[in-house]
């Protein structure tokens, strides 16, 4: 082997090396979040929304924190990942696998964060229908301000709309009384990620976005 | 002085001598009758008489004895045994007899043999005997529990190279042990060493009376009566007037009882009887007052224990968190299920805040971990996760030990990455946990998947009996793979290793990933596993066995306190080859007033687990039962309830013991010193004799000066092979002689 080629190997190996054991480190991290991929979305709407997340995250609590990771709905690593995040813009259907493999993930304790981007009506209308097929008699409900998600961590009285005069509320799906999975339909995730640049005008105020964000995460943790 | 034989026996030939005269003047005259000539009979006799002579030679016992030269040419040196038995720490104007000895020794006695240029080895002994160097012997404590002065010469003395001039012993002389005195003798006498003996203490012995220990159930229910047990030993008494026994509850004056002891020596126990009406934590302190007695020794007068007064209504569980977990959340999940299980978490979110959830109160954990064991009294189970030594300073963990130990709480340390650092290392909450931590920092490098493997004795407990169906060691062998966990090193001596890691090797076998003890009233338990959750989020486990590991190995941990029968212990005697009696009352049920009598099991251990006693009885509440055991040995004897489905629902331990033998006789034993010294052309003395000046210390000095200047060697003579050919010899040519001249 010519010494040339070697070099390049063993700089090879050595970023490997370095890599894996970055991988490693981050592993023992406490909270991680799983990106979910459905459908034809492939988790990448608002791409950094993921890292704002658990930045946010971090900021509030000694908690420990890694990058996050791409979950495939019928993917056996939804069952490695406690909590996942799921947005989008446009609407969809969920498969008969999809809901089989949530309907497990959710009763084993799994915990879903998901948001529609920009304040786009499809997404949020098409989760409403297709999460309340998870669970036989369990449909999404609009959560009251009295629900402990409001205060987890931040105390929230209200959440108001920015571009029309009434409340914005958290929407949830139960299972066994426990809240399984939350959905905003006002750009939850532009708000606390994006500082509402992609959705400037509308939906929630980035302030309130990252307290909604904080305290969804914190309760997921606890309950 | 020149070698030369002693007879040790010399009847020996004063009395064969004239007998073999006598035998062969008649064997002459007998030959010559028969006609044979002088010269003949002459021979005859001649190898008669030397046969006979060997015989008388032998049975007077011949001993070479000659100057010892090679003695000078050898080290000099000294056997120094300090006798560190129980009865040498009795005080004596204000002094222990050990510390008197060590005084003597350190001031007196050691100048003068090192200025004699002797070398001293020192052996510290009690019921047995060891090299000690002068730090120990320094540093020892005088506990031993007999004292066995004729091992400690035969040890002394195998000990040293070479024969000591002496073997010095400093003592009180009670002698307790006999076996190896006879050995000891044969080895002074063998090696022709002197014993020397200095007593000390005084020659009327000592008196003592203490409060040896305070007991009572770690829990009890309101309205419910138990009993605070008083531990007491007296030794040596004469007639020992009544005295006071005092209980203090929370430091107030409660109930006090006058005590009858009688005299001799004892080992029993008195009883007080209390009913609480409230919940709440209690300290009850026992004080022993004194007796007016003239050199009356109390070494120990007070004696405390606590005990949580609780309806049990629900099981809290406490737990703390360094940072939020998901495992906090799962277990969350797994009791959500059980109404009478209550979380209540306390975590860390930075360095100046925590997050509360499901307290009771406004002011519940407030100001984050408790500092008062009051604060702690309503959780039954305390979970440590994710949290480093600084987070529980040693106050608090001190705290932890005594919910554990003396409440009879439940601890479990689990997962978390700073939760089995090293840094918790000789703490004081490793001390009361079932393993000792590793000291590999952290866990990095530990995130391959792994399985758990579920020991035998695992198996078999109540906490890992999670399907009714099947098996559960199905269940167990279908857990999904973990991919981090904490390395410890061994479990503690007592412990029960539940799981362990599929394959990587510890100091002391596979790495152990959960492991549980009893630590005083209660339990701790460990699982080095980081991410249990994984388990119930697992696609092909299923969620309620999970959940039931769960609440069952909190309800192991937290109700090993809780005693649904009380076991009393009445004022009685505590000595081997007695029976002992037990009353036992089944406590009310808040949940079920009404319950009728049920049948229970009652068994009782001794200490090497071997059951003495096992009787089926019907309980039930307000109806104490009388119960009957005979202790025939000394130790630990647990009493053991069991209800219908055996499960244990009390139990309480009680200790026999004998009689302190080495409190027994106090009095200094000058006689038995003297009885060793005189074996062995030794001195016995009294260490008291050389207070003023250094009379004793000169005396030893000149003791050992004349053994070493007379000592002397001894050897057996004739008791060897060529004797036995010589009158072998003899014999058989009289026998030839015989024959050749037709003699029969």
């Amino acid at each position: 082997m010519k010494p040339r080629r070697l070099l390049v190997l063993m700089v090879v190996a050595a970023a490997a090396r370095l890599a894996w054991s970055q991988e490693s480190d981050d592993r023992l991290a406490t909270f991680f979040m799983g990106r979910i991929q459905y459908g034809r979305n492939m988790g990448s709407d608002c791409g950094g929304v993921g890292q704002d997340l658990l930045k946010l995250v971090s900021r509030a609590s000694t908690i420990k924190i890694q990058d996050e990771r791409k979950v495939k709905l019928v993917g056996e690593e939804l069952f490695d990942t406690p909590f996942v995040f799921m947005n989008g813009h446009n609407d969809f259907v969920l498969t008969e696998a999809e809901l089989a493999n949530l309907q497990k993930y959710f009763s084993h304790g799994g915990f879903m964060l998901s948001s529609g981007c920009c304040t786009n009506p499809a997404y949020p209308a098409a989760w409403r229908r297709e999460f309340s097929r998870v669970f036989p008699n369990e449909r999404v409900k609009p959560l009251s301000y009295d629900h402990l998600i409001y205060r987890t961590f931040y105390k929230i009285e209200r959440v108001r709309c920015l571009h029309e005069s009434r409340d914005i509320h958290l929407e949830g799906l139960f299972y066994q009384g426990n809240l399984v999975a939350v959905m905003c339909e006002e750009g939850l995730c532009c708000a606390f990620s994006a500082n509402n640049s992609c959705n400037r005008g509308k939906g929630i105020s980035p302030e309130d976005g990252q307290r909604l964000a904080l305290n969804i995460a914190v309760y997921a943790l606890t309950h | 002085m020149t070698a030369r034989i002693l007879f040790d026996f010399p009847p020996g030939w004063q009395l064969g001598l004239p007998l073999v005269a006598a035998m062969l003047v008649l064997a002459w005259r007998s030959l010559r009758g028969r006609g044979l000539g002088r010269g003949a009979a002459s021979v005859f006799c001649g190898f008669r008489a030397v046969a006979l002579l060997v015989l008388v030679f032998l049975a007077a016992r011949p001993v070479w004895v000659a100057k010892d030269e090679e003695a000078k040419n050898t080290p000099k040196s000294a056997v120094l045994l300090l006798d560190r038995s129980e009865s040498m720490s009795l005080e004596e104007n204000g002094e222990t007899r050990y510390a008197q000895a060590m005084a003597f020794t350190r001031e007196r006695l050691l100048p003068a043999l090192h200025a004699a240029s002797l070398n001293v080895h020192p052996l510290l002994f009690a019921e047995d005997a060891e090299v000690a160097t002068g730090n120990q012997a320094a540093s020892a404590q005088p506990n031993g529990r007999r004292t066995n002065l004729g091992g400690a010469i035969a040890r002394g003395l195998a000990t040293v190279t070479g024969r000591p001039l002496a073997v010095i012993a400093i003592t009180d002389g009670v002698a307790n042990e006999s076996a190896d005195n006879a050995r000891a003798f044969a080895a002074l006498a063998d090696a022709g060493v002197p014993f020397i003996g200095v007593g000390v203490g005084n020659d009327r012995g000592v008196q003592t009376l203490m409060l040896r220990r305070a007991e009572a159930p770690p829990v009890a229910a309101p309205n419910a009566a138990f009993t605070v047990t008083a531990q007491l030993e007296m030794m040596n008494a004469e007639a020992m007037p009544p005295f006071d026994l005092a209980l203090l509850r929370d430091g107030r004056l409660q109930q006090t009882k006058t005590v009858n002891a009688g005299k001799g020596s004892r080992f029993w126990q008195e009883t007080f009887r209390v009913l609480e009406k409230d919940a709440g934590v209690h300290n009850y302190a026992l004080q022993l007052m004194p007796p007016s007695v003239p050199g009356l020794k109390c070494v120990e007068t007070q004696a405390a224990t606590t005990v949580r007064i609780s309806s049990e209504k629900e099981l809290r569980v406490l737990y703390v968190q360094g940072a939020l977990t998901w495992d906090y959340k799962f277990i969350g999940l797994a009791l959500r299920g059980d109404p009478a299980i209550k979380l209540t978490g306390l975590t860390r979110t930075s360095s100046k805040s925590v997050f509360r959830q499901n307290v009771e109160s406004a002011g519940e954990l407030l100001g984050g971990f408790p500092t008062m064991l009051e604060e702690l009294a309503p959780y039954r189970v305390v979970v440590i996760s994710n949290l480093r030594p600084a987070d529980l300073n040693p106050a608090q963990q001190e705290l932890l030990v005594r919910f554990c130990g003396e409440l009879g709480g439940g601890v479990l340390m689990i997962g978390g990455a700073d939760t089995f650092d090293s840094s918790w290392q000789s703490s004081r909450l490793e001390q009361m946990l079932p393993v000792m931590f590793s000291t590999d920092r952290g866990v990095r490098g530990l995130d391959r998947p792994f399985h758990l493997q579920v020991s035998d004795e695992a198996l078999q407990h109540p906490v890992f009996q999670i399907r009714d169906d099947r098996p559960s060691r199905d269940v167990w062998a279908q857990l999904p793979a973990f991919t981090h966990y904490s390395r410890v090193d061994s479990a503690k001596a007592g412990a029960q290793v539940w799981a362990v890691h599929q394959e990587d090797q510890g100091p002391a076998g596979r790495r152990i990933l959960m492991a549980a003890q009893r630590y005083g009233a209660g339990q701790s338990a460990v699982i080095c596993v980081q991410n249990f959750w994984r388990w119930r989020l697992a696609k092909d486990c299923e969620s309620p066995y999970f959940d039931r590991f769960w609440r069952q190995l909190f309800r192991f941990l937290g109700e090993s306190g809780r005693q649904d029968v009380a076991i009393h212990f009445i004022s009685q005697d505590l000595r081997p080859r007695s029976d002992v009696r037990v009353v036992l009352e089944r406590q009310p049920n808040p949940k079920n007033i009404a319950q009728a009598a049920g049948k229970f099991l009652v068994r009782v251990e001794g200490g090497d687990k071997a059951i003495v006693h096992e009787q089926v009885v019907d309980l039930a509440p307000a109806r104490p039962v009388d119960l009957v055991f005979r202790a025939e040995k000394e130790g630990l004897y647990t009493v053991t309830v069991l209800d219908a489905m055996k499960h244990a629902v009390a139990n309480r331990s009680l200790e026999i013991r004998d009689i302190n033998v080495e409190l027994q006789q106090t009095a200094r034993n000058m006689e038995g010193l003297r009885q060793w010294a005189a074996l062995s052309d030794g001195l016995a003395v009294k260490l008291e004799d050389c207070r003023d000046d250094g009379g004793l210390v000169n005396t030893i000095r000149s003791k050992i000066e004349q053994v070493r200047r007379n000592r002397v060697l001894r050897r057996p003579v004739g008791v060897n092979g060529w004797m036995l050919a010589l009158t072998a010899g003899c014999l058989g040519a009289e026998w030839i002689l015989r024959k050749r001249f037709g003699l029969s």
